[in-house]
This record gives structure tokens, C-alpha cells and sequence, in this order.
């Protein structure tokens, strides 16, 4: 379907909530705007391969959007040498995109890192993850404080494979992330972490889906948002376990940290379980900083600005401790704590 | 002794939390080199006296005065107490998810000592403590008190106060839940910290008293110590128990 034949989407819908379609579009909402491709840079060890972006839109505007907003796209390929694929993507100008695709044979980290000035950034992730090959993707949006992003990703695991997937938003002032994932075959697991800063008026947005097709299939979904000043976060998770996929195994873990009294957070998991026998359960807190563990860090001299600092950052990193590919996780963590370090001591 | 030189002085004090008495009238005086013991039952405001000196919020004192090197105790938060020499093993250490002990330790020591801290001759410091106190080194790349054993805690607590040095070191309940051979790494590692420093040790039971020997042994009942008696006072309060003594006319 064409974007121009697209109705917009309500309000009602769950997905557009809390972010709707108008308030993400680059312009106003009738319009395709003209727009930038990325600049993307890539690690030796990888080789990224010019295409058409893979079309993998299902009906949703976002993907339809991005698909006729960018006409070409990139793929990775990697020879396997080097342990972390680094992909730099720059976005430019008023209206920038990009298109990723991921074809994973064989085991591979690659992290992600998107940046520029772009006022308005979007990018379209496919990927596919074959059998028995294990893979880990780390994306970090390091946009600027005025850019604007929308990303979508759409991501296929096969018999036995695993992915385990990372973000760490940072990035943006108001962004909008649409992150699907489906588990296809037996043995195929998903443990996906993602740490969000909220700060100044930013305003973030994930939507998770994760669908499990068949059973003896494995998901872990970790989001852990700190949000300071006026900033919003909102984490719509969505998990699907079909009627044949006894035996599957879920889990969601919603967590918001409160920094300030005009900060909020929304977290709200839904599961539609149609399979008799699974193990599926979801959670959700949203809390001040603990001043037990405040007094705890001041007891050791730390100072009220260091202990809370230390709490921002413990729970933001502790955000990926379910991930198990430690080179994804230190990926993760250098970058969070330089960002906070220039952050929280401003 | 001077009661100039004290370390700490407390002088009749009255702590109450959300509106309720717990401590009633207590007074104390710690010396450098002195080892104080505080024994009572459940609930007679030991923990109370262990948390108030540290500067827990949710405590009030309502009356009477601590004086920490000649100095009010309350003109001090919590984070300048640690920094002049304040030390409290707590009896239930905080867990701080994602917080690394190394970081957590690196940090802490840094802001006691007021001073960068050289990365070598850090670590070279840190690896005498743990060794001192048998730990295995991996406990540094874990989250503080995340997933930790009751012995585990207590250890750590007692690295960290190696680590800190203090002047006063408080130790609320360090022994509880260690087995023997545990029991016996944390008394070395209070008996280093004990020459230098006045020591305050709030315990239910006399087998630590078996590793590190107290100058002074107080019961605590009711917000109030009753009695103080040497260290033979803890093996007769572990053969009689504490009713004996609220029969006792006040020590």
C-alpha cells in the first residue's frame, strides 16, 4: 500500500498512544519530504553493499513511510575476522534516512552507532538471523539534542539461533522506536535489553513486539529508563505466543526510575497467550531513587550528587546484565558511562 | 583518659522514629584503641544507636548531644562523617544493582581520602585487604551486594572498612550468619582496624568475643545500658541470658 492511500492512525491504537504518527512525521503528514541517505561508515572486518531497502512494511505507516521515503539501502556482510563490527550511520540535513539489512550466517556482534545533526533521522533495520548462529546487535543513538527519530526494525530468528539485541538511547529529543522480532523456529531465543536516559523535555518511545511462532522458542526483555528533568518515557511491549507454540518461555521486565517530579514514565507490557503450556510472565515498577542506597553510597563518603549519580548509572547498566555476549555488553557500557560521566556532572 | 581525647561521646541521648522513644537516655564514651560492646535483645535500640550515629534520616534525636572528635556529631551529613572517619558495617548492606564493587570501592575510597588515588598502588592495596580477608578477586566485578550470601555481605563490609581506615568503625551485627572460619577472617580484619581506632560492636553473641577481645562490654535494654562490665560480662550474659539484669539496680 502507498503511504498517500494510508489512513492516519488513531489515538485508540496502542502503538500510537503515545507518540502519534503527526508528532513523529518529519513535516506535516500528508507529505513524503525529499530526504538525505545516511553516511555510512563501516569497520574493516564488514562490508556494507549498496541496494534497494528490503520491504518489510506489513501494513504499518512508519515502515511504508521509510520505504518510500529512502529508495536505497545497505546491506552487511561480514568475513567473520574481527570480533565487533563497528557501523557508523550519519544522518544530515532536515530530513535524513537510512536502510539497513542484516543477513546473519554466521556468529557476529555488530554494534550500531547513529549520529548527526539530522532535524529529523529515520531508519529501517531488517534482519534475519539463520539457523543454529549466534548474534548480537548493539544500536546506540548518539543523535543530537534537537534531532527527531524514528526507527523501526524487523528482525527473523530461525531453528536454534539467538540473538541478543541492545540500545541504548541517548540521544534525540524525541524519538520513536518500533522493535519487532519474531521467534520462527524451535530453539530460536531473543534476550533484548535496552537502557534509556531521559533528560531535559526528550521524549522516547519503544514499542516492543516479540512473537513467538512456534514453541520451545525463548524470550527476555529487559527495558530500564532513568528519566531526569521533564523528559517521558513510554515502553509498550507487545508479546505474542501462538496456539502451537507450547513449551515457550517469556519474559518481560519493565523498570523507571524517577529523577524528578516532572519526569514520568509509562510501562506497560501485553501478552496474548494463546498456548496452553508456556511460561509467560511481565512486570513493571516505577520508583524515586532508593534512599537506602543512598545512604548507603553517602556512608562511604560519596556526596549526594555522586551517590545519585552512581544509582542513574548502576541501574542504567544493570539495564543489559541479562545479556551474556560480554563484548555487546561492554560495548554498552563504555559508551553509557562517558555519556554520563559528560552528562550528570553538568 | 581525657574525656577531651574521646573519639566519640554521647551524652544522654534520646532518638525516637516517627514520633516513637527507642533510645532513652543513653551515654557512652569511646577512646582511641577501645573495643566497645553492645549486647541486648531484640528491639532494645542497638541498631537504633548503630544508625542515628551514621546519620540515618529517619531518625530524630529529641534530647542529649554526640560529640565526634570534640565536635557535634550533627553539624556533620552523612557523607562528611565518612570522610572525618566514620565507619558503619551494616547489618543489612544495601544492594546497588549495576554498580561494580571495584567502581564502588575506587569511589569511596577517593572521596574519604580526598585525594586521587594512584591506580597501582590502589590495587595493591586492595589486593593485601582481600587477601586478608580470603576473597576471591571476581567479587570485584560484581554488582554490590547483588546475589551475595549473608557471609559475602558481611565480608565485603569489612573489606570496605580495611579499605577506609577509620577513626571510628561501627559494626552492627557483622558476625550474625557467618559460620566459624568466616567468623574468624572478619575478627582479623577488626582486630587491624582496632588499634587505631575506637571500635563500637553491636552483637548477639559471644563467639566473636572469642576473636577479638573487648575493653568494654554494655547491655542495652530497653533505649538504655544498664550494665557495662569487662569481657567475662558476655560469657555470663550468654550462660543467664538478660533477665537477671532488669532486676539489677542501674549500673
Amino acid at each position: 500500500m502507498k503511504y498517500s492511500k494510508m489512513e492516519l492512525p488513531s489515538r485508540a491504537n496502542h502503538l500510537w498512544r503515545y507518540t502519534p504518527w503527526k508528532r513523529i512525521h518529519p513535516s506535516t503528514v500528508e507529505t513524503i519530504p525529499n530526504a538525505v541517505p545516511f553516511r555510512w561508515e563501516i569497520d574493516d572486518g564488514g562490508v556494507l553493499t549498496d541496494g534497494m531497502p528490503r520491504v518489510m512494511t506489513d501494513g504499518d505507516i512508519a515502515r511504508v513511510f521509510l520505504s518510500e521515503l529512502g529508495q536505497t539501502g545497505v546491506s552487511l556482510s561480514t568475513d567473520g575476522t574481527l570480533p565487533v563490527v563497528h557501523i557508523r550511520a550519519v544522518a544530515s540535513g532536515h530530513v535524513s534516512v537510512g536502510h539497513l539489512h542484516i543477513d546473519c550466517d554466521k556468529d557476529v556482534t555488530v554494534i550500531l552507532h547513529l549520529s548527526g545533526e539530522a532535524e529529523w533521522a529515520g531508519l529501517h533495520i531488517t534482519g534475519s538471523v539463520k539457523n543454529n548462529v549466534r548474534v548480537a546487535i548493539g544500536f546506540i543513538n548518539e543523535l543530537s539534542a534537537n534531532s527527531k527519530l524514528l526507527r523501526c526494525e524487523d528482525w527473523t530468528v530461525q531453528r536454534d539461533a539467538t540473538i541478543e539485541m541492545a540500545s541504548l538511547s541517548i540521544g534525540g529529543f524525541r524519538c520513536k522506536n518500533d522493535l519487532r522480532t519474531r521467534l520462527m523456529a524451535a530453539g530460536g531465543s531473543l534476550t533484548q535489553a535496552i537502557s534509556i536516559h531521559g533528560h531535559d523535555q526528550r521524549h522516547v518511545d519503544h514499542h516492543i513486539e516479540i512473537h513467538h511462532d512456534v514453541g520451545h522458542t525463548n524470550s527476555n526483555l529487559h527495558i530500564h529508563a532513568a528519566c531526569n528533568d521533564e523528559s517521558h518515557s513510554i515502553s509498550t511491549g507487545l508479546l505474542t505466543i501462538a496456539k502451537a507454540a507450547n513449551q515457550s518461555d517469556a519474559s518481560q521486565v519493565f523498570k523507571n526510575l524517577l529523577l524528578s517530579e516532572r519526569s514520568r514514565a509509562e510501562a506497560i507490557p501485553e501478552l496474548e497467550v494463546l498456548a496452553d503450556e508456556v511460561s509467560a510472565n511481565h512486570g513493571a515498577a516505577s520508583s524515586p531513587v532508593n534512599l537506602e542506597q543512598m545512604h548507603y553510597l553517602m556512608s562511604r563518603g560519596l556526596g549526594a550528587d555522586e551517590a545519585t549519580a552512581l544509582i542513574i548509572e548502576g541501574f542504567m547498566q544493570d539495564g543489559f546484565s541479562a545479556l551474556k555476549s560480554k563484548a555487546l555488553v561492554d560495548e554498552m557500557r563504555t559508551r553509557l558511562t562517558v555519556h554520563l560521566e559528560c552528562e550528570l556532572m553538568r | 583518659m581525657n574525656e577531651v581525647d574521646a573519639i566519640l561521646r554521647i551524652e544522654n541521648l534520646h532518638v525516637s522514629v516517627d514520633g516513637t522513644p527507642i533510645i532513652k537516655g543513653l551515654s557512652l564514651t569511646i577512646h582511641k584503641g577501645e573495643i566497645h560492646v553492645i549486647m541486648g535483645r531484640n528491639g532494645a535500640g542497638k541498631s537504633t544507636l548503630a544508625s542515628v550515629l551514621m546519620g540515618h534520616p529517619a531518625y530524630e534525636i529529641t534530647e542529649g548531644s554526640i560529640y565526634y572528635m570534640g565536635q557535634p556529631l550533627e553539624d556533620l551529613a552523612v557523607f562528611e562523617r565518612a570522610r572525618a572517619g566514620m565507619f558503619l558495617s551494616f547489618q543489612y548492606p544495601v544492594v546497588i544493582p549495576g554498580v561494580q564493587v571495584g567502581t564502588f570501592l575506587k569511589k569511596s575510597v577517593q572521596s574519604v581520602r580526598d585525594e586521587p588515588i594512584k591506580g597501582r598502588a590502589f590495587r595493591k592495596e586492595l589486593n593485601e585487604a582481600m587477601k586478608t580477608l580470603d576473597m576471591d578477586k571476581s567479587v570485584l566485578s560484581r554488582y554490590v551486594n547483588d546475589g551475595f550470601s549473608g557471609g559475602e555481605k558481611k565480608r565485603l563490609e569489612v573489606l570496605q572498612m580495611l579499605m577506609l581506615n577509620p577513626k571510628l568503625a561501627l559494626l552492627d551485627e557483622t558476625d550474625s550468619g557467618l559460620d566459624i572460619d568466616a567468623l574468624r577472617i572478619v575478627a582479623k580484619g577488626i582486630n587491624q582496624v582496632a588499634p587505631h581506632a575506637g571500635c563500637l560492636i553491636i552483637t548477639h553473641y559471644q563467639r566473636l568475643l572469642d576473636h577479638v577481645k573487648p575493653t568494654y562490654v554494655h547491655v542495652m535494654i530497653d533505649g538504655q545500658i544498664l550494665m557495662t562490665g569487662g569481657p567475662d560480662l558476655a560469657l555470663e550474659l550468654e550462660d543467664k541470658g538478660y533477665d537477671w539484669i532488669d532486676a539489677v539496680p542501674e549500673a
